[in-house]
């Protein structure tokens, strides 16, 4: 059926195309390639991936547009893909409508409830997901009002899910005045996944129900938001396999305080999730690919730029799992505190062009409660805290010297319990340490060093790391990085690293870089896929027209 | 089948004399405050619009940020120019935003894309990502930032030939 509707409305399309006098078609390219050498996975030993997508925009008029997009994965998909991803194929295809406050969408749907926590479709290529509905969408807002349904399968690999997605969202806002600047928001939604079973059926519903509650505030210098969710009961999935016996509720709840004024900012963040995963169809829950997820549970860490900072970094942990009669989880609470702030020019401590400083705390456990392995249940505490997965305390200051030299100064302090998150063995204590320094010079040439450290007496022991970036001008640079696990003597002191340069012109970009890259868990915005390590010749080029 | 799509597409692609996006297209974004906002209404309608794609977690765009926040006073007394600050911060990082704005001391305006859809809709395939309008239309754009490439974009907005 996905195939016969793509094919109609594609045809549509391009019949459209031959009426229209005032076409505007714009969109973006991207292509990334590596020429693999030595490699873990011997199947791309000595061969080329590449994953390149072609998005296109087309305006009909102020009222109507289409959007396309076709990938292509040749001559074969970048290690660590989805092993569907093959050849060529239309990733997303819809046909918008919005007239004033009016809107709707047949096809390829992307949007977000809330903070995400019941629903979030949308598309992240470093990690390989697209995560869009096949369905529809109409909303309708007005100044105090929003409106939103949608419905349809999910897109999984190249084609569709079983299961089936409807959701409703809605946004009331209560209070918004202008003069005492205030604004109350209510938000209601809901999302049903009904998914019948493969071979057997379901002692509880084929449809699991998610309703989620939101309240929030903003003024001038306070704000605010708090969501509920409470999931319906649902059999935990372990191991591949759903079970019939044991079958639980789910639950979210979320928080958010924040207090600001000119040169400062602090931000308090609480959340307990307990058996809150989603999937469209149940059986992906625990596959590598990260698809069929419909909501969103991101870690609520900070997320760190530089090198040796990525090494354990905390996925976060909403889900049911008895691996071992020790090891019994059924969700994960916590908190994160975040504070700017910004040390005036000419003060002490700010010096003669100021500095500006944040701090970072977060620490996030296992449910505490009484857990019982055979057979499996647990109940919880609300408000308790069982073992820990993971905590970090951070501090940058970024530093101004003069008008042609600056520097950013990091430290972070790192406890992370793999034996409870990645259920391996292990827990490693760290320390890192990074100094950023740039110093521009003349004629729009700039150059940056980067110095870090990592020290842990645990797992594969200490780290250093160094980079050093040339711009040539505001279009070339170049650099060459490393990083070197030198106290590792078992494993000959792993050593790697990137030597490259890029080229930007308006809005295209072209790099190509040599060097070998460390495996693990590749992490963005709270999500990580694991990555084979490599050695190779990387390719990129992105445009935008 | 997908063959002759491509090929259809490519055809009909060259073909037409199309425009490229010169257009800030009618998506909603947020306000910190939480305000819901058009991006094609947020552009300044009598001059210039600096729109920039950040996160919290970009290194180079609060670098971008922290330089052109510098001197858009000194600027703004040559030129009509509106900063927007897009964060492309989804549900993770977006808490991270309003303090982080004020504890930087940012004077300009900054709008949320939580789930990315802005970003989509102009094409935007990393960050930063600078886009400069003139009277709602779309006259430059510019990928990553290097020390001191601020001064470029000014430049860029002071040659135009209005």
């Amino acid at each position: 059926m996905l195939k016969s509707v793509t094919i109609t409305l594609t045809a549509l399309f391009f019949l459209s195309l031959s009426y229209s006098q005032s076409n505007r078609i714009y969109g973006s390219f991207e292509s990334n390639a590596v020429y693999y050498q030595e490699n873990e996975e011997e199947d791309y030993e000595n061969k080329l991936g590449s994953n390149n997508y072609l998005n296109i925009k087309y305006l009909f008029n102020s009222n109507w547009n289409v959007e396309i997009q076709v990938e292509s994965y040749l001559p074969r998909r970048l290690q660590s893909y989805s092993d569907s991803f093959e050849d060529t194929h239309l990733s997303t295809l819809s046909i918008n409508y919005s007239k004033k406050n009016f809107k709707m969408s047949v096809g390829s749907i992307y949007d977000q409830f809330g903070s995400g926590l019941v629903l979030r479709t949308w598309e992240d290529r470093q990690l390989g997901i697209n995560n869009s509905i096949w369905g529809f969408r109409t909303s309708f807002d007005t100044d105090n009002v929003s409106l939103k349904l949608l419905g349809g399968w999910q897109k999984k690999g190249i084609g569709i899910s079983s299961g089936k997605i409807a959701g409703f969202d809605s946004s009331i806002t209560l209070i918004n005045s202008d003069t005492k600047y205030q604004n109350l928001i209510l938000g209601l939604s809901y999302v049903g996944r009904f998914e019948m079973p493969h071979y057997i059926s379901y002692d509880f519903n084929d449809l699991t129900n998610l309703f989620s509650t939101r309240l929030d505030y903003f003024s001038d210098d306070f704000y605010f938001e708090y969501e509920q969710v409470i999931k319906s009961k649902d059999g935990i999935t372990q191991f591949g396999s759903i079970s019939n016996e044991f079958v639980k509720k789910g639950s979210a709840h979320s928080l958010n305080l924040g207090v600001t004024k000119p040169g400062f900012g602090l931000d308090m963040t609480f959340r307990r999730l307990e058996n809150m995963p989603l999937f469209s169809d149940r059986f992906e829950q625990g596959e590598i690919y990260n698809e069929s997820n419909v909501n969103y549970l991101p870690a609520l860490t900070k997320q760190h730029d530089y090198q040796l900072a990525n090494i354990n970094v905390y996925e976060s942990q909403p889900n049911v799992s008895f691996p071992d009669p020790e090891l019994m989880k059924s969700g994960e609470i916590g908190y994160q505190f975040d504070l700017y702030y910004d040390l005036k020019e000419g003060s002490s401590l700010g010096g003669q062009y100021g500095s500006k400083l944040s701090l970072n705390i977060s620490s996030w456990y296992n449910l505490k409660g009484q857990y019982t392995y055979y057979p499996s249940d647990y109940d919880t505490d609300f408000l308790g805290f069982g073992e820990k997965y993971f905590s970090e305390q951070s501090i940058e200051i970024r530093k101004k010297w003069s008008n042609k030299f600056d520097n950013i100064f990091l430290f972070i302090n790192k406890y992370y319990n793999r034996r409870f998150v990645e259920e391996k063995s292990g827990e490693i204590n760290s320390q890192i340490l990074v100094i950023d320094n740039t110093l521009k010079l003349n004629n729009k040439k700039s150059i940056r060093l980067e110095i870090q450290h990592l020290s842990t007496k645990d797992d594969k022991k200490n780290w250093y790391g160094y980079g050093l970036e040339y711009n040539f001008n505001y279009n070339l640079s170049a650099y060459y990085n490393t990083i070197v696990n030198y106290e590792n003597l078992e494993d000959n002191k792993p050593t790697y690293y990137s030597l490259g340069a890029s080229y930007n012109k308006n809005a295209s970009r072209f790099s190509v870089s040599y060097g070998k890259q460390r495996g693990g868990l590749l992490c963005y915005g709270g999500i990580c896929r694991y990555i084979p390590e490599f050695k190779g010749i990387s390719f990129s080029i992105n445009t935008s027209f | 089948m997908l063959k002759k799509i491509i090929f259809c597409f490519l055809v009909c692609f060259f073909t037409y004399n199309t425009h490229s996006q010169d257009i800030i297209p009618n998506i909603n974004l947020k306000t910190i405050n939480g305000q819901t906002i058009s991006a094609d209404e947020a552009v300044n309608k009598d001059g210039f619009t600096i729109v920039s794609f950040w996160a919290t977690w970009c290194i180079p765009c609060i670098n971008e940020l922290d330089a052109i926040n510098e001197v858009i006073s000194s600027w703004n007394e040559k030129e009509n120019i509106k900063v927007l600050a897009v964060s492309t911060d989804d549900s993770r990082s977006k808490k991270r935003v309003r303090p982080l704005v004020n504890g930087k001391n940012w004077i300009f305006d900054v709008l949320s894309d939580t789930n990315q859809e802005f970003k989509r809709a102009m094409g935007v395939v990393g960050i930063p990502h600078t886009v400069v309008t003139y009277k709602s239309e779309i006259i430059h754009r510019r990928i990553g930032y290097t020390p001191g490439e601020e001064e470029d974009l000014f430049e860029v907005i002071s040659n135009y030939k209005k």
